[in-house]
């Protein structure tokens, strides 16, 4: 044992060998503290031995984001997996980070109530949930993650444990470093535990679907990509039908929750569902539903059970979907996947531009998301040859323009070293001093984050 | 203050001839905002009219050391703009364009100086608003609101500004101009600067979203005799897993001060009166509306009055929303109170405020936003009377004790501002604080922008007392000794 | 400047947006809460600055902010009271006392009003030359509405049916001498419904534009002249339809507060605004059909000042066939404001021009205004605007076609009517 896995075990955390890898990084050494207090009890010997930290849950995403400078320890949470607080009649709920958002459901269930968020990736932690700032179908309508935190406990990288928020919805005392920590990738501190906002579970769902048997046609011509690729041309009416049909759900007075999209194969059907919640659901999505069959011309019905894909990130072609519940599957390194949002009034670029793009992978491409909030994810398959992915990423931005903001979640570092894996970033210079004054020794996730925070 | 003096001459070189005041009676009309016991004579006033005048101003301030404050409509209740002295004020009231109407993508960007109330009224006729509803909307500016991270009734269920807020330009405390998005990734510094009272720079451009009218609104009153009532009530709406718009109440001596202010005609004899909103789908609001009025009469409503009209509608919230000001007709001076506390403490709490009523013989008129616990206690007093100013004081620091006993918060929407910044140590300890200065020293690492305001004792951002940083590696390991 | 009245501000800020002059230039010193704050200063000891004048002329007196505090601060008793300090402890320009003079010499007197109808006719052509030789003379030359046939109206008008009440009618002097037909159209209205209308011949100016401007000596003479005038006609209640007029005839008893007398006298006049009268009265001619849309504007010194909002509408609303359109903006002044188009002239057209835009948006047929300053003010607007003339009628005529059974197309056309001059 050297030195610093020695300072490491002084702590009286219990230490554990090489750990899982962080997109391309093995760590030397695991550490499982069990309170905020062990956390930064953890980061002291690491500020004190200089080593690289980077926090985990659930292990569900540890290949997303860039490749770390350097990874000494691996800080797994999944120990501080206790529901802290819930006091029912307040719509508020404390919990550890290591508390995965499925027991935090069950736990708010016997009261009747929820945290409106969805479960893009199965098995995420409360902490993995704020680290990634990952959001499902709903955000529409409740936002994302920092829209329902409304506390944080986090602990910095020379081991001060620190506090924003409270316990109530309502409070302006102070910085808010929820909403900081929120999506910021581990990169400034490690959230020990976070207290939301509650809904109550809504009397009653209902999903109203729409499936475009065939919404692309092959047509005579070829078109020719910048590296002289030549590819057969395909052509749409999907677009405009969806620009035509999207805005008149999301803009009704029937007050939909979600409006997804699942487009498993670029030459096989496609979905549409839009969820309505609420005790007059069924009659809210009736109504929906003829508005629907009639602005896309195709048969819309109503279920009370969510289509398979809901809700979940996409997967690669050929793997299929898992059913809700199910075991989460192992995070496989391979996966390759892009977030894309653009304005609501340029859906029909943003489908144009998908489409063009997915030509350069010769189709492979899944797209799935919210339409409703034009946050769409997209996945290619593992075995797509870097430069492809790479390909597909630039075409993707040209095609979409510069509104659009595409972001590679997750490639192989082979396929992510031939890529710009944020696009623009803006107010950069900004993010690097805040990155300074949090971890000026650059101890957390080094060069995880955007601009290589 | 010779610098300031200097700076003077160099503002006139960068702004229109009308849009910088140095004469000592206009000054002084900008000496305090909506809470006035906090006064100070801003050292010169600024009127810009653009972001690159804002940010052309903040670098003259960086150059000579002077510091800032910005202020709109001036309508804060925690003095967050309370001018410095020594310092530039920067009034974004001449910036009031509504820049871009944008209904496909549910949203508008407007200037700073814009009223709250101006949005909607601009997209009202296209079925769409802007929803976070502070009682001072028709005056307060929306770059106010940023800083403050303003509610207001309906955020019960809609949220506040920082929801609704979808980017922002600003001018930093170095005088750039940089965009902060909701979508761009990165950090969410949109959301760090919301709410950071204009110690984190200058908002000169503001994109918000559109929110959709509903289809179906209900406002309903229900008269009760006594607060504990009401609270009951409340209770047992949130428990039926009802998320009204709002649900505000008032106590007997708030509805006396409405009143005689704008005639509200609230039912007779009430002790508590209870305005609850209900808006969404019309199905889903007959559904909820029933059971909220059966809950108000099982908890002891003796009258329930629903708006049948747009203008019954307002006739009810016109009681509410001028409560504040209202209580002038009742009370020679008064102190407003802005604090939070969890839902479920509110009996014990409001039981706490009346024995404090009774230990100090000073009133108090509560007025509050019941849905979520946000008390606005309306300390009464009469600043004639010698001693009594002092005892309003100190009741109404006891309410904020009180409030954070029971987990709750110093303050749910007016902002800490200089008012409360004593009160910071009581809800946070040394090291929140000292991480929350981490943003500051990031954003603003000289101190300039709106300097005194938030934290309580300011910190220097460099070496000096400041966050503890780990001990030198080879001191923690016994290799060296620091002297 | 009651040092009461100013503490009862409690720095809300709530009238920031109603005041046309901080809805113009956004500066503190220019709306209410600042204007109490400089009041404020001056009670503590600040002497009055030019700065300090200058920030109370510019009020032009709408009184909105009174409607919109919620504290209840009596602006209006404030600013008069300050009016009447700043002309005594405060010494003009040369060339503002002139106009002042001038203004004060001229409008409340009938027949020196009279006699400047063929030289104010003459001057719209002057008028880029008056412009330029003082901005307040280019105003007034701007401003002048074309000459009406004159309309001569008899002591007493009988009800036209049985008799109801008996009231007195105020002709009032820029009503009285550019709007005749409006006078004659309020006395018909009120015969029909029933009034005997007595009109005192020797009636003068009710002395608004004096007590707006803090010349407190003068409009206390005018004040009581009036009350007599009107108590020797023996009316139960007094009738104005000139909104600025009926707003200072309801502040005599506080105008003549230190003569005890007079103020018992004052109190004992029932002033009513032509429209909250018929509303209080009750409807009892017939009403005909008048196939047309109206935009209402709100006069100040009716909406803010007297609290006469519901009423015009709801007469107006009461005419089969009409339609009813609403002004944005409608709690903002159009910058008529009595005198101030004359001494603040840049001011007034700024506003002037943002009334005109939102009068435009509204589309309607006819624009009702019930006070002559307004009618002057927006109709020189729209001009200026390249509009042509647009046609303004009062809510009396109005009411009076309605009654008669006219067509609509008369409205706001004759007598008024003018040629285009430029």
């Amino acid at each position: 044992m050297d030195v610093a896995e020695n300072a490491l075990a002084a702590t009286g955390v219990e230490i554990r060998a090489a750990g899982d890898e962080v997109a391309g990084v093995r760590p030397r050494l695991v550490a499982l503290p069990g309170s905020a207090e062990e956390i930064a009890a953890v980061m002291r010997a690491c500020a004190a031995h200089d080593l690289a930290a980077v926090a985990t849950g659930g292990r569900t995403k540890l290949h997303w984001g860039a490749r770390p400078e350097r990874c000494d320890v691996l800080v797994d949470l999944s120990r501080m997996n206790r529901v802290l607080e819930h006091t029912a009649g307040d719509l508020v709920v404390r919990a550890q980070a290591g508390v995965t958002l499925e027991a935090l459901a069950d736990a708010l269930a016997g009261e009747n109530q929820e945290l409106a968020l969805d479960v893009p990736v199965p098995g995420t932690t409360v902490g993995g949930l704020l680290a990634t700032g990952i959001a499902g179908p709903r955000r529409f309508r409740y936002g994302t993650a920092r829209d329902l935190l409304i506390g944080v406990t986090v602990v910095l990288a020379d081991g001060t444990i620190a506090r924003s928020g409270g316990k109530v919805v309502k409070n302006v005392a102070g910085y808010d470093l929820g909403k900081l920590f929120t999506g910021s990738y581990g990169t400034l501190g490690i959230i020990a535990d976070a207290t939301f906002r509650l809904h109550p579970l809504p009397a009653a769902r209902a999903w109203v679907t729409a499936t475009v048997e065939r919404p692309v046609t092959e047509t005579d011509g070829t078109w020719t990509n910048e590296d002289g690729l030549t590819f057969e041309t395909l052509t749409t009416d999907l677009a405009a039908s969806l620009a035509a049909a999207v805005p008149a759900v999301t803009e009704s007075q029937l007050e939909p929750s979600a409006v997804e999209i699942d487009w498993p194969d670029v030459k096989g059907p496609c979905t549409v569902a839009v969820l309505v919640e609420g005790a007059a659901a069924a009659e809210r999505a009736k109504a929906l539903c003829g508005l629907m069959g009639e602005l896309m011309g195709e048969t819309a019905e109503v279920t009370e059970e969510p289509p398979p894909w809901w809700g979940r990130l996409p997967e690669p072609p050929g793997r299929a979907a898992e059913p809700p519940g199910a075991k989460p599957a192992a995070p496989h390194a391979g996966q390759i996947l892009l977030e894309v949002r653009n304005a609501s009034s340029r859906l029909a670029e943003t489908f144009l531009g998908f489409l063009q793009a997915a030509q350069v992978t010769g189709f492979r491409a899944v797209l799935r998301g919210s339409l409703a909030a034009q946050v769409l994810h997209i996945a290619l398959p593992p075995d797509t040859e870097p430069a492809l992915v790479a390909g597909f990423t630039s075409q993707l931005r040209a095609g979409l323009g510069e509104q659009a903001r595409v972001v590679v979640l997750a490639a192989p570092p082979e396929a992510a070293r031939r890529l710009d894996r944020w696009g623009r970033v803006g107010a950069l210079s900004l993010m690097r001093r805040v990155k300074e004054r949090f971890d000026p020794g650059r101890r957390l996730s080094p060069g995880r984050f955007v601009g290589g925070i | 203050m010779p610098e300031l003096e200097r700076l003077t001459e160099r503002l006139a070189a960068v702004l229109p001839p009308d849009a910088v005041i140095t004469d000592p009676v206009r000054l002084r009309t900008y000496e305090c905002d909506g809470l006035t016991h906090h006064r100070a004579t801003p050292g010169v006033v600024v009127l810009p009219g653009t972001a690159e005048q804002v940010a052309a101003v903040v670098r003259l301030c960086g150059e000579h050391g002077v510091p800032f404050v910005a202020r709109g409509s001036g309508t804060g209740l925690s003095g967050g703009a309370l001018p410095r002295t020594d310092g530039v004020l920067i009034v974004t009231s001449r910036m009031r364009r509504i820049v871009e109407i944008d209904i496909p993508n549910r949203r508008a960007v407007v200037e700073p100086g814009v009223t709250n109330l101006a949005i909607t009224e601009a997209v009202r006729d296209r079925g769409y608003y802007y929803a976070p509803d502070p009682s001072s909307q028709q005056v307060c500016s929306i770059g106010g609101n940023v800083a403050e991270n303003s509610g207001g009734a309906h955020c019960l269920k809609y949220g506040f500004t920082v929801n609704h807020v979808l980017a922002a330009e600003i001018v930093t405390p170095d005088g750039e101009i940089v965009e902060l998005s909701a979508d761009d990734p990165g950090y969410d510094l949109l959301g760090a600067f919301i709410g950071s009272e204009g110690t984190l720079g200058i908002a000169t451009r503001i994109t918000v979203r559109l929110s959709r009218a509903p289809e179906a609104v209900t406002t309903l009153l229900a008269a009760f005799t006594g607060i504990e009532a009401g609270g009951r009530a409340v209770s047992a709406i949130i428990a039926a897993g009802v998320v009204p718009a709002a649900i505000e109440m008032m106590d007997a001596l708030a509805i006396e001060a409405a009143e005689a202010a704008v005639h509200c005609r609230y039912p007779a004899g009430a002790g508590a009166v209870l305005v609850v909103e209900l808006d969404g789908p019309r199905a889903e609001v007959e559904h909820q509306f029933a059971a909220v009025e059966r809950l108000c009469r099982d908890n002891g409503a003796f009258e329930i009055r629903v708006a049948a009209s747009a203008e019954e509608r307002a006739a009810i919230w016109k009681g509410r929303k001028s409560a504040f000001a209202a209580v002038g007709r009742i009370s020679p001076a008064y102190i407003v109170q802005d604090g939070v506390v969890p839902r479920t403490a509110l009996p014990r709490v409001l039981a706490g405020i009346d024995r404090l009523q009774e230990e100090y013989g000073i009133r108090v008129a509560n007025v509050f936003h019941a849905g979520d616990g946000n008390l606005h206690p309306l300390v009464l007093f009469d600043d004639s009377v010698p001693g009594e100013p002092e005892r309003a004081e100190a009741v109404s620091g006891r309410i904020l004790d009180l409030c954070v006993e029971h987990g709750g918060s110093i303050t749910g929407e007016h902002g800490v501002g200089v008012d409360k910044a004593r009160y910071m140590p009581r809800m946070f300890t040394e090291d929140d604080l000292d991480t929350m200065q981490l943003v500051r020293c990031a954003f603003d690492p000289r101190g300039l922008a709106n300097p005194g305001k938030v934290f309580p004792t300011p910190r220097l951002c460099g070496e000096a007392p400041g966050v503890r940083r780990g001990a030198h590696p080879l001191v923690e390991a016994g290799l060296a000794e620091q002297f | 400047m009651d040092p009461e009245l100013i503490r009862d501000c409690v720095h809300c800020g709530f009238c920031l947006p109603t005041c046309p002059t901080y809805v113009l230039w956004g500066e503190e010193m220019d709306s209410p809460r600042g204007r109490i704050h400089l009041m404020g200063q001056h009670v503590e000891g600040t002497p009055v600055t030019d700065a300090m004048a200058g920030h109370f002329d510019a009020c032009l007196g709408c009184m909105a902010c009174v409607t919109a505090c919620p504290s209840g601060v009596r602006y209006d008793r404030l600013i008069e009271q300050t009016r009447a300090v700043v002309e005594r402890e405060h010494v003009r320009r040369p060339d503002e006392r002139a106009i002042r003079a001038l203004v004060f010499a001229l409008f409340p007197y009938r027949r020196r009003l009279r006699a400047m109808r063929l030289p104010m006719r003459l001057s719209r052509r002057l008028q880029p030359l008056l412009e330029r030789v003082n901005p307040s003379l280019g105003a007034m030359a701007e401003l002048a509405p074309g000459v009406p046939r004159p309309v001569r109206l008899p002591p007493l008008v009988r009800a036209r049916r049985r008799r109801r009440t008996r009231v007195g009618l105020l002709t009032g002097c820029v009503q009285g001498e550019f709007f005749p037909q409006v006078n004659a159209a309020t006395a018909r209205v009120l015969a029909l419904e029933g009034c005997d209308v007595v009109i005192p011949p020797r009636q003068g100016c009710c002395g608004a534009l004096s007590l707006h401007a803090g010349r407190e000596a003068e409009a206390r003479r005018f004040a009581r002249r009036t009350i007599a005038a009107f108590e020797r006609a023996g009316v139960d209640a007094v009738v104005v339809n000139a909104a600025g007029c009926g707003s200072s005839m309801k502040d005599y008893a506080e105008v003549l507060a230190d003569e005890p007398g007079w103020a018992a006298r004052a109190e004992a006049l029932r002033t009513r605004d032509l429209a909250e009268f018929l509303a209080e009265l009750g409807p009892v001619a017939e009403r005909r059909p008048l196939p047309v849309t109206v935009a209402y504007h709100d006069a100040c010194h009716l909406a803010h000042a007297q609290g006469v909002r519901a009423q015009p509408r709801e007469l107006l609303r009461a005419i089969p066939g009409l339609e009813l359109r609403e002004l944005e903006e409608s709690a903002i002044c159009c910058g008529s404001a009595g005198t101030y188009n004359l001494f603040r002239p840049e001011a007034a057209r700024q506003l002037g021009d943002r009334k005109a835009e939102r009068v435009l948006a509204a589309g309607a047929d006819v624009l009702v205004s019930a006070n002559p300053g307004c009618t002057m003010q927006i109709a020189a607007a729209v001009r200026r605007a390249g509009k042509g003339e647009i046609r303004v009628a009062h809510t009396a005529e109005v009411l009076d076609a309605s009654l008669r059974g006219l067509e609509p197309g008369i409205l706001g056309r004759s007598p008024m009517r003018r040629r285009r001059t430029r």
